[in-house]
């Protein structure tokens, strides 16, 4: 395939269909050809360089993904620096993505710009993200609110789909087999005529699982299927309407020994992009998503249903987009949109929905050559909890040609989550506690009561640790504000980035007692308590040593603590057990270790290396984290020194190669965690021995390009 | 020289004074020692979806160190993760023992060794509705970890007591589990429950609300 000067500028515009036409146009095409690969919409949602963003990106693009050999989202994520998969305390759990120390629960995952819904407990599965047909991924680091609204407290991760842009139908044909039978065969097909593109994208991952567990019945991870269906079509009616439209859906079951359970997600996607001059556009967007899961416990011998356990959550969302520029450096963005969300779940009285509604604003800009400022802000009216205000502003100067200095802040909240506002639980099974959510709190607490569960005193009075009439009172969203101040260097073989970061949470939602049964059990609801802050520093090299072999390496610090525990910590001190005598000892500020499953140190290493003579490729990439821990085990309700749940510091070691053969067939063998490491979870018992990772998994992957 | 001798002869006679007081009260008081009660049984029938909570209640009186079937000589009763007080009335659930004492409980934060002394507490009753020690996970002296099924005693709280006669003494519960292992293991936390595990220093001297032992 060659490459000309104009194949590239189509390219450019089919990929970047989220951006800016007239900015573009009248950038000149030195810039393009140079830095093809290092271009961004995440940001700022207009085309932008990455090297001249005023704000911490990363970029992975397809080629990394491709020689690392790895086909889920989760997978690629790992080897960024700053970015942590981190297990669940408790075991079987899905994993979660860390941004600077910001949990899942806290970060946005978006599909070419739209976002992604489906999260239990907080927490989003990316191994449900395939990543055989995508261009890029970006990942923004920081609060990104004033962009993208809630959940974008931590950062926003996008997946950027490949455009097709070869006139002949092409395509490619990969099977990936690995340890614990793993197989994943994907399907892609790709063509664009002059007006009209279309790309289709089939994906199916099997595996046995494995187990973590030594000792016990059942797997940690059951054996599973899913598949991945991608259909999007491009048409150009002229050079000034273009539509994009794109559906995807997502099937996976999972073998468990007693029961179903089952996932689907669907989405899809519809956007017209008017350009009305070359200097401005306007992009309308329709977006629908679907993400249900079944999830059914059966008695194996009653044949009786012991769980049945559903959710359905909708998402429906216009959203109208306006870019102007007015010249090569100066460029307004505003846009609006609305939300409509509903959620229909086995433990939620009825089904509940969510209007909101939101608009938002941004002008970057140059006020002097060096200097370039972008400040934006969102505001978006809600109908279950107080509207949001997120500005954000960051600006990058150019103290040398090489050197930069940039630095941001910015906002991000998280509305309350159905679960915080309609859930109606009562654990019949273990303990007969009740949670109840905020907008059902009052109901559920005076149904208890007139049930004549709740304790009473010698009067007869009821014992509320919280008074009735300040129940039901809305929650907050939780929110924070992010910093972050860098400096860049960018000289010929070397690239170097160092980013110190400090966020700030405040109105954490967290559970309290309302009031407590005649058996004992508890009756939870929510409340907004919480503060924690994340800080810590960045540092990303990258040296192309020649021009087929480059080293990188990247380090986050971080510290991550409750300013409530802290504080308290600090006036009164805070005891704990001794886990030996069982007595309790006195601990100050110092052994309080700090928010669970956070490692203060991170590293990454990469190499890459390609043989042209050969036509072959090596890569070896190495991930350490240090020591973390996983939950509160002596009864204080945080970590500390005294805790006996911590994982040891380790490093995962990954290697592939990679040869073409005749052009079109690629294979690739390699491993990953090829130091077979599986360390020992602290919760193992002297009957159940619980591994850490799985270790070490060997692959092969053939892929057939036509 | 004169006066030297004059002040030893004062010391030493106030020496003899003081030494001769000791040697005359000591015997009055009897020592204040800590000690250790283990695998205090607290059966419990029903709870927890299995029905009403019923059964009696294991009494303990500091007095003997022993687990008692007296209806009067007792201070404190087990039963599950409820602990009664022979003082005030009762609370009203099935099969609790008579209060006819004048017992107390109060929780004090601090390290067993911390707590000196009973003077100045407030000590709450039982009554009806209300254990004098709050029940519930992180009301009253014990946490529950519902995924781990794990109760552990909440590091911090030491429980002062005032005997159905009047008398005090300090608890530190350190495990709900037979022998108080050090792991709890979900075989242990799923059978082993309900076994007492406390230390606790009594001051059998009326009156006295010295907690520090010998």
């Amino acid at each position: 395939m060659s490459l000309n000067k104009n194949n590239y500028l189509i390219i450019f515009f089919f990929m970047c269909s989220l951006g800016l036409w007239a900015q573009v146009e009248s950038k000149n095409d030195s810039i393009l050809t140079e830095n093809l690969d290092e271009v961004v919409v995440t940001a700022t949602r207009t085309v932008r360089q990455l090297s001249s963003l005023p704000l911490p990106v990363t970029l992975i693009p397809k080629k990394q993904i491709a020689r690392s050999g790895v086909t889920r989202l989760d997978e690629i994520l790992e080897e960024q620096t700053g970015i942590v998969l981190t297990p669940d305390a408790t075991i079987g759990g899905g994993e979660g993505v860390q941004i600077q120390g910001i949990a899942s629960d806290y970060i946005l995952v978006l599909i070419d710009g739209v976002p992604v819904v489906g999260r239990s407990s907080g927490n989003l599965d990316l191994s449900r993200f395939a990543i055989g047909n995508i261009k890029q991924i970006e990942v923004v680091k920081g609060p990104s609110s004033a962009l993208f609204g809630s959940e974008a407290l931590g950062g926003v991760i996008n997946i950027i789909t490949e455009k097709p842009n070869t006139s002949k139908m092409s395509g490619q044909v990969t099977h990936r087999a690995a340890t614990f039978n793993n197989q994943n065969t994907t399907v892609s097909i790709n063509q664009r005529n002059k007006e009209l593109g279309y790309s289709i994208f089939v994906d199916r991952l099997s595996t046995d699982g494995f187990d973590l567990v030594n000792g016990d019945e059942g797997q940690t991870i059951n054996p599973f299927f899913n598949y991945t269906f991608n259909g999007r079509l491009f048409y150009d009616f002229s050079d000034n309407l273009r539509v994009f439209a794109s559906g995807r859906y997502f099937l996976q079951d999972f073998e468990v020994p007693s029961g179903t359970s089952e996932e689907r997600d669907g989405n899809v996607q519809l956007r017209l992009d008017h350009k009305l001059s070359k200097k401005s556009q306007f992009e309308y967007e329709l977006y629908y998503t679907n993400y249900v899961t079944n999830e059914q416990t059966v008695d194996p011998i009653e044949n009786e249903i012991l769980l049945d356990n559903d959710f359905d959550q909708k998402l429906f969302r216009p959203e109208v987009r306006f870019n102007n520029s007015f010249d090569v450096d100066n460029t307004l963005t505003l846009g609006g949109g609305y939300n409509f969300e509903t959620l229909d779940r086995s433990l939620f009285g009825e089904q509940v929905s969510f209007d909101s509604q939101y608009v938002f604003a941004q002008y970057d800009f140059k006020p002097f050559e060096k200097l370039n400022v972008i400040v934006g802000a969102r505001f978006d009216n809600h109908s279950e909890y107080n509207s949001q205000l997120s500005p954000k502003i960051s600006a990058r100067y150019a103290i040398a040609p090489n050197f930069a200095i940039k630095g941001s802040v910015g906002s991000g909240f998280k509305a309350p989550d159905f679960r915080q506002l309609y859930l109606d639980f009562t654990n019949a099974q273990g303990g007969n506690y009740s949670v109840f959510g905020k907008e059902v709190e009052l109901q559920g607490l005076e149904r208890l009561i007139a049930n004549n569960e709740i304790i009473t005193d010698t009067n007869g009075n009821l014992i509320l640790p919280v008074p009735l009439e300040d129940l039901g009172e809305p929650l907050n969203a939780e929110s924070s504000i992010g910093y972050n101040l860098g400096f860049g260097y960018n000289k010929g073989k070397f690239k170097g980035d160092v980013n110190f970061y400090r966020n700030d949470f405040t109105d954490l939602i967290d559970t309290r007692i309302l009031a407590t049964k005649r058996n004992g059990a508890n009756v939870f609801g929510y409340i907004n308590r919480e503060s924690v802050y994340t800080q810590g520093l960045e540092v990303d090299l990258k040296y192309e040593v020649l021009e087929n072999l480059s080293f990188s390496a990247g380090y986050q610090l971080l510290y991550a603590f409750d300013k409530n525990v802290e504080d308290e910590l600090e006036e009164n001190g805070g005891f704990v057990r001794d886990p030996e005598t069982l007595q309790t000892v006195e601990i100050s500020r110092d052994e309080y270790f700090g928010l669970e499953n956070r490692s203060r140190h991170t590293l990454n290493f990469k190499t890459f290396l390609e043989i042209p003579e050969w036509n072959a490729n090596a890569n070896l990439r190495v991930v350490y984290r240090s020591k973390f821990g996983l939950a509160d085990r002596n009864g204080n309700g945080y970590l500390d020194d005294f805790d006996d749940s911590f994982v040891d510091g380790f490093a995962l070691v990954n290697l592939s190669f990679g040869k073409t053969f005749f052009k079109h067939y690629q294979v690739q063998l390699g491993a990953n965690n090829i130091l077979d490491f599986r360390g020992e979870n602290p919760f193992s018992t002297a009957l159940n021995q619980i591994q850490v990772n799985p270790g070490i998994q060997f692959f092969g992957r053939l892929n057939i390009q036509f | 020289m004169k006066t030297t001798l004059k002040l030893f002869g004062l010391l030493f006679m106030l020496m003899a004074f003081v030494a001769c007081s000791d040697d005359d009260e000591e015997p009055q008081f009897i020592a204040v020692q800590s000690n250790t009660a283990s695998n205090i049984p607290a059966p419990q029938v029903g709870g927890f979806g299995q029905g009403e909570i019923s059964g009696p209640f294991t009494k303990f009186s500091f007095a003997t160190g022993a687990v008692t079937d007296s209806d009067t000589e007792w201070d404190i009763a087990f039963r599950g993760l409820s602990i009664a007080v022979n003082g005030g009335t009762e609370t009203g659930t099935n099969d609790e023992p008579v209060r006819n004492g004048n017992a107390g409980a109060a929780i004090v934060d601090g390290t067993f060794a911390s707590v000196t002394s009973a003077e100045g507490l407030t000590f709450e009753q039982d009554a009806t509705g209300a254990f004098a020690i709050p029940g519930g996970s992180d009301n009253g002296w014990y946490n529950y970890n519902q995924p781990l099924n794990i109760v552990s005693p909440l590091p911090g709280k030491i429980l002062v007591f005032r005997t159905h006669d009047g008398k005090f003494a300090k608890v530190e519960i350190l495990s709900y589990y037979r022998d108080a292992p050090s792991e709890i293991t979900p075989d242990i936390a799923g059978n082993d429950f309900r076994f007492y595990t406390f230390n606790y220093v009594y001051n059998p001297n009326e009156g006295e609300t010295d907690l520090t032992s010998q």
